[in-house]
């Protein structure tokens, strides 16, 4: 991942600002950076959002495609996840690099959304065993920040609730074959509750404190960090220990907690502001490059 | 003479917190610098160490400490469905959640410019084999000799509402869990440093809430220190065999 | 010292022990390693075996599977062999697709499979161009330490042994397969091919059962394989120095001998783990 060089005097500068809960660009401990959301972006997908967190800028596209369900589970359609780390980014990601940081990160993404806690799998099922929705995700890194997890959640949460799947009808002719037919009216489309759809928290340890939403150059200081994933009603859907370090059992308990208080704070906003642009309809302000 | 700790199966009389019977052997692939063999129930696992030698990739920027290289291989008839012989995205997944687990007990600054290899190859699935495949490699890097700040134990649990069983089979592991949509269900996976009582490695699937979570990841701790003195036995028979202690006066 | 002497010069090495008609681990030219094995350790296979010969260890896993006949075999079910030498089993393998190794092995196993007809194809085949047998016997080398086919071909026959398929019919009226788990039966091996490996010193010596040491200082390495009956069914020397006939002669004959010392293992293990159940 994005990783920059952080001289020793910097590290206990920062480290030291952590410890009195003041970073180095003002914040607490437990706060994110100035975020910046917009959905139905790009129009040629079913469902597409852009987050900017401090640099870190993502855009997320999702497109429904009719598919086979998976033998395993014959009434349930399902998610598939493509990160695409452009060399945009960040240099590293040239070649091989930015390859197996999209694999990781797409096989990160694809157990904590695509399983029924997060996503109701069974809505995507259009005829069971036969034919289900397929969502791809594709998720466009342009410019990384540090904290990639959590602004992808959002962007896909948002992108997900601005995800518009057109309804289908199934007629059978009379040898009993079944017959597929879109909706023409782009109005008469299904939507998907993303309710329970969860964001990640990602908590870098600093010192003897951890701080959510770290930038770069907290990474840097950072030994090790817990990816949590939290439902609305602060249930865990998903935990990793990520990076080279170990955490104490106790540190972990108390960055569960702080995951799960920061991620359901963070869930009202999130929704209240999406569906607040959703009613704005076509007044709504472009900004950003994609205006 | 096999180590066994003294406990029996869960459909007989095994406690929903106790780990399964374990055999832990050091010492098998002669080719190896180091190598292990861990059987938990039905689930075997083997793994080998090779290294250090001089790393492959060259672009490393970090060149001050050295590289682990983790490959995670389930056996195509380990599964009770047959598997392929590439690198499934599973293995994969597997193999980055080894290398997370195992780098926190290596010295790896100990090692400048070089790269050990951990392969691990499971034979037979039934069950946690992220964690036993930790335990498992964990020994083979001390049958090597890779200097370690302490070994790394892992231990699995599945939560399934308010039972929680510690290191589950496959039919356990996977049971139930199509049906599950309420609350409370999950798979948790813990990697301990036993000494330096410092978690490597964590992996928490389902949704539960944070209490539970939390006493999931106790359960597991426990569990590891249940595993320890058969892990313990077995590296230091390996350690008396490669060089016996002087003969007493 | 002595351990200088072989990193330095393994050729002369070798060849001061030869000449006194024995090899550097203390065996005779003509012995073989102690050979061991065990069937059935692997309760997700249908059939399984390992075998060591030395420190070489091989194990086998049998899956069946069910599937269509070919259009030109209705009649016949398959066997699907494959050799992996992963990683694991020695520093000169690297993950990924299968190296050349590999893949030669697994040709010269499918080669004697379909030769000696191991198993009659035939038997393998439950409804005529309706449904068959699919038998993927998957060899994994754990650790390699020289003479991998014969570990190979021991492991395989051993694990199509103590292979188990359950009871298949097809429902008249659904035309589905029902399998009945409860009614399983063993495998009718037809033939029991065993190989013997042999490598060549110095253009003239011949050495049995080969290390990884051993096969990388030898000058040709030749693999004769036989069945019950004394029949020679493959004989394997992929280039090297040249021999007498009367030297090949000799591999085939101490081949026979180690047949018969195979099988006998072999169903020895197979009975003991018949008892012991």
């Amino acid at each position: 991942m994005a990783t920059i060089q952080v001289s020793e005097a910097e590290k206990v500068y920062i480290m030291h600002g952590v410890r009195d809960d003041l970073r180095v660009d003002g914040r607490g401990c437990e706060d994110y950076r100035h975020m910046e959301i917009e959905t139905d972006v790009v129009s040629n997908t079913d469902g597409s959002a852009k987050v900017r967190l401090g640099l870190t800028d993502i855009l997320v596209g999702i497109k429904a495609e009719i598919g086979r369900p998976r033998p395993m589970a014959p009434d349930e359609g399902y998610l598939e996840f493509f990160v695409d780390c452009s060399a945009n980014a960040t240099p590293e990601f040239e070649g091989r690099g930015g390859e197996e940081l999209g694999m990781e990160l797409s096989n990160s993404l694809y157990k904590v959304f695509n399983n029924r806690h997060s996503v109701d799998l069974r809505s995507l099922s259009i005829c069971p065993g036969e034919h289900c929705w397929v969502l791809y995700v594709d998720v466009l890194l342009l410019q990384c920040d540090g904290n990639l997890f959590d602004a992808m959640s959002i962007s896909i949460k948002a992108a997900l609730f601005n995800t518009r799947i057109p309804r289908v009808h199934i007629s059978e002719d009379e040898e009993g074959g079944k017959e597929i037919e879109l909706s023409d009216d782009p109005y008469d489309c299904m939507r998907l509750n993303v309710e329970n759809v969860p964001c990640i928290v990602t908590l870098s340890k600093i010192g003897h404190r951890h701080v959510v939403d770290a930038t770069l150059q907290e990474k840097a200081c950072s030994v090790a960090s817990l990816l949590i994933s939290v439902t609305h009603r602060g249930t865990v859907t998903c935990v990793r220990k990520l990076g080279g370090g170990s955490l104490d059992p106790d540190s972990i308990f108390e960055m569960t907690e702080t995951g799960k208080r920061v991620g359901k704070i963070l869930h009202g906003p999130l929704m209240e502001l999406l569906q607040k642009e959703e009613s704005l309809g076509k007044e709504r302000m472009k900004v950003g490059f994609l205006a | 003479m096999p180590i066994t700790e003294v406990s029996s199966s869960r459909q007989g009389s095994r406690g929903n917190g106790d780990v399964r019977p374990l055999f832990a052997r050091c010492g098998l692939v002669s080719q190896a610098k180091g190598s292990a063999y861990l059987e938990a129930g039905n689930t075997k696992v083997i793994c080998s160490v090779y290294g250090p030698r001089e790393t492959e990739r060259k672009d490393e920027t970090d060149m001050k400490s050295g590289r682990l290289v983790c490959d995670f291989r389930l056996a195509p008839f380990s599964c009770p469905k047959r598997g392929a012989w590439i690198q499934s995205a599973e293995e994969r997944d597997l193999s980055t959640g080894l290398a997370e687990s195992m780098q926190p007990g290596v010295c790896l600054h100990r090692y400048p410019r070089a790269q050990i290899d951990v392969n691990v190859v499971v034979l037979e699935n039934d069950g946690s084999v992220l964690a036993h495949a930790v335990t498992c490699a964990s020994m083979a890097l001390a049958d090597a000799g890779i200097e370690m700040y302490d070994t790394v134990l892992g231990c699995a649990l599945r939560q399934d509402g308010d039972r929680c069983l510690v290191d589950p089979d496959l039919a356990e592991e996977q049971g139930s869990v199509r049906e599950s949509y309420g609350e409370n269900q999950g798979r948790v996976a813990v990697a301990l440093l036993p000494n330096l009582n410092q978690i490597s490695g964590l992996q928490a699937d389902g949704e539960m809430r944070a209490d539970t979570l939390t006493a999931a990841v106790r359960m597991c701790v426990e569990g590891c220190h249940k595993l320890y003195p058969v892990v313990q036995q077995a590296i230091l028979r390996a350690v008396k065999r490669k060089a016996p202690p002087p003969p007493e006066k | 010292m002595a351990a200088g002497f072989k990193t330095a010069e393994p050729q002369e090495y070798h060849r001061s022990f030869l000449k006194e008609k024995c090899r550097p681990d203390g065996r005779e030219l003509g012995e073989f390693r102690p050979t061991t094995l065990n069937v059935g350790s692997i309760n997700t296979a249908n059939g399984s075996a390992l075998v060591k010969i030395g420190n070489t260890t091989v194990i086998c896993g049998i899956k069946a599977e069910l599937a269509v006949p070919t259009a030109d075999a209705p009649d016949k079910g398959y066997i699907v062999p494959n050799v992996d030498l992963p990683p694991l089993c020695s520093s000169r393998f690297r993950p990924g697709p299968p190296g050349e190794q590999a893949q030669v092995a697994s040709q010269f196993i499918a080669d004697i499979i379909d030769d000696t007809n191991i198993i009659k194809k035939e038997d393998l085949c439950i409804e005529k161009s309706k449904l068959c047998w699919v038998l993927y016997c998957d060899i994994m080398c754990l650790d390699y330490d020289g003479n991998l086919l014969d570990a190979c071909i021991i492991t395989l026959l051993a694990a199509l042994k103590n292979a188990q398929l359950p009871k298949v019919t097809i429902n008249k009226e659904t035309d589905l397969p029902e399998v009945d788990t409860q009614h399983k039966r063993h495998l009718q091996i037809n033939k029991h091919p065993v190989a013997s490996s042999f490598a060549v010193f110095d253009d003239e010596v011949i050495i049995v059962d080969p290390t990884t040491e051993e096969e990388s200082l030898a000058t040709a390495l030749i693999t004769a394989v036989t069945d019950e009956d004394d029949q020679l069914c493959a004989f394997h020397k992929p280039g090297g120095s040249s021999l007498l006939a009367e030297k090949l002669q000799d591999c085939v004959s101490r081949a026979v001998t180690r047949n018969r010392e195979i099988n006998k293992l072999i169903d020895k293990v197979t009975e003991s783990k018949k008892s012991s159940k």
